[in-house]
């Protein structure tokens, strides 16, 4: 009899427990649009790094922290991936998200600010109980209208190869200077 | 923690005046009172009923739960009973990421072996049992937000969307260990733990099942656990005399 009641208490204590729920890092969520940058003009397509990228949106005041380190230089991309988040707005018809680009951040002769428009439909897919919902973006831009032509654009080309984001495992756009 | 501790409580209580009985009969001499009784000694069958406390006590101080639940068992052997609940449910859970609310009926039907031998005259249960539950429910998802791990733009609207997915349903098994103890004559208080694990489960295209009435709280996999704690009557329906039993008694001597 005794053991039944130790069961008891044991199975007991355990029902007690509820809301332990996060959700975890590693499961797919809202995805970043991925830029992959390559170099302009090669033969056969190589990837190459940005030197010292600024990404600030439109309508936020602080740019895309891209490091870890608490300084300014937190905003500076050196990486062959850009990986750019996009507003997440109540919008059910096309919402566009603008991002100021600046190459050689921070050089007075070399810095260069390009400016692409990103629009998309956003679609809502439950995840789980921890996660909630996540949002999916399908890209409506063609090649040539997302990137504001300045007659001096750094970015050369700019190539969609996937419209439709799902997770940030894919390469959504490539980027050629 | 504080209805954790709530429940400890209720269950210390529970024990407590189980062990309250016991004591009783014990300071009696159980040997000299069985040779000289002359009458023969009968069982008493019938059908109990009643009600889970938890779930009606729950109603009138939590807003977002409604909730039923009629327990039943009838004596068919000395140690087994055919035990069933039935119940209904509305529940609305408020998480960080989701608001839904559930509401179905639910029938649990199966049997309780009791394990504890009485003393003469008691009617106390130590039990274990098995259901087969069936659950039919809607669920209303209220609201949500995006999960937004880069929180650039800040964070991301709450989503009011009131969409109802009618039609659902679950089944599946449950181990019930419990006891139930009389305190007065006929009217019992019991308390049982269940470990449930999903058979089938309907689950609405764009969400999911995360409370399913009856089973309760799903856990993403087949898993599920609950409790009740009831207040129940026993009807006595007819007696049986039971066959003395020889050897018993020459065990205790």
């Amino acid at each position: 009899m005794k053991k039944i009641l130790i069961l008891l208490l044991i199975v007991f204590s355990f029902s007690g427990c509820e809301k332990d729920d996060i959700c975890d890092s590693n499961t797919a969520t809202t995805p970043r649009l991925v830029i992959e940058c390559y170099e302009f003009g090669a033969i056969s397509p190589t990837d190459k790094s940005v030197t010292n990228l600024k990404a600030v949106a439109n309508g936020a005041t602080n740019g895309v922290i891209f490091n870890t380190t608490t300084d300014d230089s937190k905003y500076l991309l050196n990486d062959k991936k850009i990986l750019l988040p996009l507003q997440v707005t109540a919008n059910t018809g096309i919402e566009t998200t603008t991002y100021n680009l600046t190459l050689n951040y921070g050089d007075a002769t070399t810095a260069n600010t390009d400016v692409i428009n990103i629009n998309y439909n956003q679609n809502n897919i439950y995840v789980s109980r921890a996660c909630g919902y996540k949002t999916l973006f399908n890209l409506t831009n063609s090649n040539t209208d997302i990137l504001v032509n300045d007659g001096n654009n750094w970015i050369k080309n700019i190539e969609i190869v996937k419209s439709n984001l799902e997770n940030e495992n894919e390469i959504h756009v490539k980027i050629y200077f | 923690m504080k209805s954790m501790l709530k429940y400890t409580f209720s269950l210390l209580f529970v024990l407590g005046s189980f062990f309250g009985q016991a004591q009783e009969v014990k300071t009696k001499d159980t040997i000299n009172l069985k040779k000289d009784s002359i009458k023969p000694k009968t069982e008493r069958y019938g059908l109990r009923l009643g009600v889970d406390l938890f779930k009606l006590s729950r109603s009138f101080y939590e807003k977002n739960y409604r909730g039923l639940e009629i327990v039943g068992d009838f004596k068919l052997t000395r140690k087994h009973y055919l035990a069933a609940e039935i119940g209904n449910e509305n529940k609305t859970v408020d998480d960080e990421k989701l608001n839904f609310t559930t509401k179905g009926t639910y029938l649990k039907a199966g049997f309780d072996y009791n394990a504890y031998e009485n003393w003469l005259g008691m009617h106390n249960m130590i039990y274990i049992g098995l259901r087969y539950g069936v659950s039919s429910f809607n669920q209303t998802l209220n609201s949500y937000s995006v999960y937004n791990p880069h929180p650039y733009f800040g964070e991301s609207p709450t989503v009011v969307v009131n969409q109802k997915y009618d039609g659902l349903s679950a089944q599946w098994i449950e181990v019930v260990a419990g006891l139930k103890a009389e305190i007065i004559t006929n009217l019992y208080i019991g308390f049982s733990v269940r470990l449930n694990n999903l058979i089938t489960n309907k689950v609405p295209e764009g969400f999911d099942n995360l409370y399913i009435p009856g089973f309760n709280r799903t856990y993403g996999g087949n898993f599920g656990a609950g409790f009740n704690y009831t207040i129940s009557y026993f009807v006595p329906l007819y007696k049986v005399t039971l066959k003395p039993k020889e050897k018993k008694i020459e065990k205790k001597k």
